[in-house]
């Protein structure tokens, strides 16, 4: 049945004939969304230089190999730098605001290992620059530098005094913190790829640092500190007295030093924790003795809490004046301190107060600091007490010397000498094709205040898009945190203490695969474009497209109309808006 | 099959029965009730339809036109105030012929606040091209919820069924449910024509149109509500065919041979027909016209009913501030088309605003005044207000 005899001549309702595409509406907009690529503070302050939230975006999906290529990229030993790397970078996670900081370190440890399980190899062709260049220091910044440097195309030959590659990696640092089959496995992919190791040969000694300038094009320097600075009182001769240095050396060596059963460690760095934990495993009572109090300790603060766990005493405020013992130690005086003012450190310095007071022990360990053997730096290096002066790029005022690692001016860690190599390996590279200052200077690819380069960048390689790149740190504010939701992160498990002091295995046990694929899936990937799709599901204009040439999207700004809607709804602070002229 | 079912169930059963697709919708006491039926019956596979969460009564019309634009059965139900809330989408779901089912309970306006019976709500909404279908009791309201999409649907215009808060919406009474497969006969499924939104036809519809030819989209409402007129006699004719059940427009209650008629609508028509009963017993000329649509409204039918009466009561449970009760303004205008010794005085009273009740003594009161006064003393005169 029919109710109208309705005769249709026009629609009952507008009907375009048309696409309204002709309307540009973008015409009216005063500001337009821009899509940039901002830094993660986890890469601003990483010394090494590596793009954590691309690894941690890589992970999160299961694609382990690509994410150990891109860690590759910036850093030869994930492994190694997975356990012994002071994790600065999760102090700055954006997420600590959120619930907890992603655990970086596990998530680099777990690919570093599965690199050496899966036997993961860089190949490069054979030396195609006719530059043979020498390297002097087979530890972590000597080591990095070879490693970029063939990459590049250059031959290398590593010179170094000891029996094994490795430097501080090997003799400084305990295995329970670094296997030494990880180490081993890490520095042999350098064997492969044709670096020519030069081992036990001391240059200075058995080579001249005048021959090597003649034969090598560029020479890299990274000897290290090896000299323990002296704690300046009287005694130190006796028998049972070890410098941290000689001490661990041994240890690492497999040798098993005599040291009593009472042990007082002078110091409050890294060393010294290192020493009272090995003590420990050794059998003995360990008291660490230091000047300031623990608020003011140099030594991270988790090797503090397992040297804790692990029995280890702490002795505040007190500094040694006079070892007692007749042939053997068989005390320490200290001297009460007090703090007073900031020195230039930041911290407290330690004041004395004349009151003083003893202890026994039957052993002893200095760690009060390591220095460079002046006298093992070539005699044309320019240098202040041991401290080389290098520029921001490691070349010295020896122009064809360059210089990383302990020898110069940056903290004393594994991660900032393996950044100093990469910084290095790139100025010897650009010092001897001719390069001065150009658009692709490093200074335009390094991460904010480290001043590390990220060679990725620089070579246009980045996983993530790297448009209209900006030097601004993403901060939380940045974040659209109603995309993420608060979930704690993976605790990090211990072995029983118990089984720890019974030998030297590693203490940390590593994340389960689904452990580490959580914790890369609570990466924020702060500041890059990871393609969510936000900005154009929420553009109520629809003119926010894929980029049909490549990664990511393109706003049309025929239709744009600078609403901000994509901005405010980019979950990662990859967006920001721009005022049109 | 009997239930005894509240006004708003009775709403619920009659989307149900109409095989509604989408409902949207946000809720408002006195309604709520109607959209959580929905809700059960969804959950329970009574219903196959789907319920679209939205955060105002202004959303939920925009859905409903949405998913009418995209070619199916659409309801809501609102009130009061959020009635007033969807006013502009009420408008645009006019321009843009989309048939959707709104259910009204009539509630009275804030401030201040008060949720009981009023039509000030619906009758607001007089110019927003709506047909407005007003109901007696239960019964009607199930019955012309179903036919509300028969007419809309015809017409491609948007409908509301309107019932009186708690008079209907919370008061059970026994309701004759209809066999779903007699109102599938009676109601096939919403055929949009080539007016939707094909995603194989991608057009735009509702956009700008210049000077030359708005109007010309505004004259088709127009024409079609016109049509509307016959439209709804015919469901009407329909459903009575098929239900037993026979709904007029306007109905006359003991009118033709009265001296005085009483105009009502809503719930108060039932009261009346005691009233009339009553006053008829007293052996007074009495008789009543109920209106069942305020648009479109139906002038031919009134001027058929009301010509040659000497007085007509109109009682208005609405008010327009600065003139009259709705109801006796449009009475009062098609009248006057009569010849002037066949026009009625007309007498608009203004009563039970705010869910304040309309007894049988209310329209005595009423016809008494009616009856004394040669004219009316005001063109509204309000009925039992305290304070004055």
């Amino acid at each position: 049945m029919k109710y109208t005899d309705r005769q249709v001549h026009v629609p009952l309702c507008s009907v375009s004939t048309t696409s309204s595409l002709v309307n540009k509406t973008g015409t009216w907009k005063s500001a337009q969304p821009l899509f940039i690529d901002r830094v993660s503070p986890c890469n601003e302050q990483c010394p090494a230089g590596e793009d954590i939230t691309g690894y941690m975006y890589l992970v999160g999906q299961g694609r382990y190999e690509e994410a150990w290529r891109l860690i590759m990229e910036e850093n030869p030993f994930p492994a190694i730098m997975g356990r012994v790397c002071f994790h600065t970078c999760e102090e700055r996670c954006n997420r600590t605001e959120h619930d907890d900081a992603v655990s970086i370190h596990m998530v680099e440890r777990f690919i570093g290992d599965y690199g050496l399980a899966n036997s993961l190899r860089i190949t490069v062709p054979a030396p195609e620059r006719k530059e043979r260049l020498a390297i002097v220091g087979a530890g972590p910044a000597g080591l990095t530098a070879a490693y970029h440097l063939r990459k590049m195309g250059y031959g290398v030959s590593i010179f170094d005094s000891n029996q094994k590659p490795g430097g501080m990696m090997r003799y400084g640092i305990p295995s329970y913190r670094l296997p030494k089959e990880v180490l081993d496995g890490e520095i042999s992919r350098l064997d492969e790829m044709g670096v020519e190791f030069k081992m036990a040969v001391k240059v200075g000694k058995d080579v001249t640092w005048d021959s090597l300038d003649n034969e090598f094009e560029a020479v890299f320097m990274g000897i290290g500190a090896w000299e323990e600075t002296s704690l300046g009182i009287e005694g130190l001769n006796k028998k049972r007295i070890y410098n941290a240095l000689e001490f661990l050396e041994d240890i690492n060596h497999g040798k098993e030093p005599k040291i009593g059963k009472r042990i007082a460690v002078i110091g409050g760095g890294n060393s010294a924790i290192d020493c009272a934990r090995v003590s420990r495993r050794l059998g003995a009572e360990a008291t660490i003795v230091y000047r300031r109090s623990e608020a003011e300790m140099p030594a991270h603060t988790e090797e503090i809490e397992m040297a804790r766990e692990e029995g280890v005493r702490f002795l505040f405020l007190a500094s040694p004046k006079a070892i007692y013992g007749e042939e053997t130690v068989a005390g320490v005086k200290l001297e009460k301190m007090a703090l007073g003012e900031m020195d230039d450190s930041g911290r407290r310095r330690p004041v004395p107060t004349g009151e003083t007071f003893d202890i026994d022990c039957d052993g002893m360990i200095t760690a009060i600091g390591e220095a460079t053997r002046v006298g093992d730096l070539p005699a044309f290096t320019s240098h202040r007490g041991g401290v080389v002066e290098a520029d921001r790029m490691g070349q010295t005022t020896h122009l064809r010397f360059f210089a990383g690692g302990d020898i110069i001016d940056i903290p004393h860690t594994v991660t900032h000498a393996i950044g100093s190599g990469k910084r290095a390996a790139v100025a010897i590279d650009r010092f001897l094709r001719g390069i001065e200052n150009d658009k692709d200077s490093p200074d335009q690819f390094t991460w904010g205040e480290s001043g590390t380069i990220n060679l990725a960048w620089l070579k246009g390689t980045s996983l993530f898009c790297r448009r209209n790149p900006s030097l601004e740190v993403v901060d939380y504010t940045d974040m659209n945190p109603f995309y993420f939701d608060c979930l704690p992160g993976v605790k990090i498990k211990r072995i029983p203490v118990d089984e720890r002091l019974k030998g030297f295995q590693e203490v940390a046990e590593a994340f389960s695969e689904e452990e580490v694929i959580s914790e890369a899936r609570r990466c924020f990937n702060c500041g890059s474009c990871t393609e969510c799709g936000n900005c154009c599901i929420f553009c109520p204009e629809n003119s926010i497209k894929r980029d049909p040439d490549g990664y990511g999207y393109v706003a049309d700004m025929d239709f744009c109309k600078g609403c901000g809607i994509c901005v405010n709804e980019c979950p990662r602070g990859a967006m920001t808006m721009k005022l049109m002229e | 099959m009997r239930k005894v079912l509240t006004g708003n169930q009775a709403v619920a059963y009659g989307a149900m029965l109409s095989d509604v697709q989408v409902v949207a919708a946000y809720p408002i006491t006195p309604q709520t009730t109607i959209i959580e039926e929905l809700a059960d019956m969804q959950a329970e596979g009574l219903a196959d339809l789907d319920y679209i969460r939205v955060e105002s009564e202004h959303s939920a019309m925009a859905a409903c036109i949405g998913a009418s634009m995209g070619g199916v059965r659409t309801f809501t139900a609102t009130c009061g105030q959020g009635l007033f809330l969807m006013h502009e989408m009420l408008h645009y779901a006019t321009g843009a012929r989309t048939p959707v089912v709104l259910a009204n309970v009539n509630r009275a306006i804030a401030a201040p606040w008060s949720i009981w019976s009023d039509q000030t709500d619906s009758v607001s909404q007089r110019e927003t091209g709506w047909i407005q279908l007003y109901c007696e009791g239960n019964q009607e309201v199930l019955d012309t919820t179903i036919m509300a999409f028969k007419i809309a649907e015809s017409i491609r215009l948007p409908a509301m069924v309107i019932l009186d808060a708690f008079f209907l919406s919370h008061t059970s009474e026994p309701i004759e449910i209809p066999d779903i497969e007699a109102v599938r006969d009676f109601l096939p499924p919403y055929d949009p024509g080539d007016l939707w939104l094909d995603p194989n036809n991608p057009r735009t519809f509702g956009s700008l149109c210049m000077p030359d030819t708005y109007m010309e989209f505004r004259w088709q409402i127009q024409r079609d509500m016109e049509r509307a007129k016959q439209v709804i006699d015919d469901v009407q004719d329909d459903f009575g065919r098929v239900f037993g059940r026979n709904y007029r427009q306007v109905e006359g209650y003991r009118s033709d041979d009265a001296d005085v008629v009483m105009v009502v609508s809503g719930t108060v028509a039932s009261t009346g027909r005691d009233a009339i009963d009553f006053l008829r017993a007293r052996g007074e000329g009495v008789g009543m016209v109920k209106i069942k649509t305020l648009r479109p409204f139906p002038s031919q039918e009134l001027v058929a009913a009301l010509r040659g009466k000497k007085k007509v009561a109109v009682i208005d449970r609405n008010f327009s501030p600065g003139a009259t009760g709705v109801w006796a303004q449009e009475i009062r205008s098609a009248l006057y088309e009569l010849p002037e010794d066949e026009r009625p005085i007309i007498y608009g009273y203004i009563a039970g605003l705010g869910g304040r009740d309309i007894s049988i003594k209310t329209i005595e009161e009423i016809y008494q005044k009616t009856r004394e006064a040669d004219q009316p003393d005001d063109v509204d005169i309000w009925i039992g207000v305290n304070y004055v």
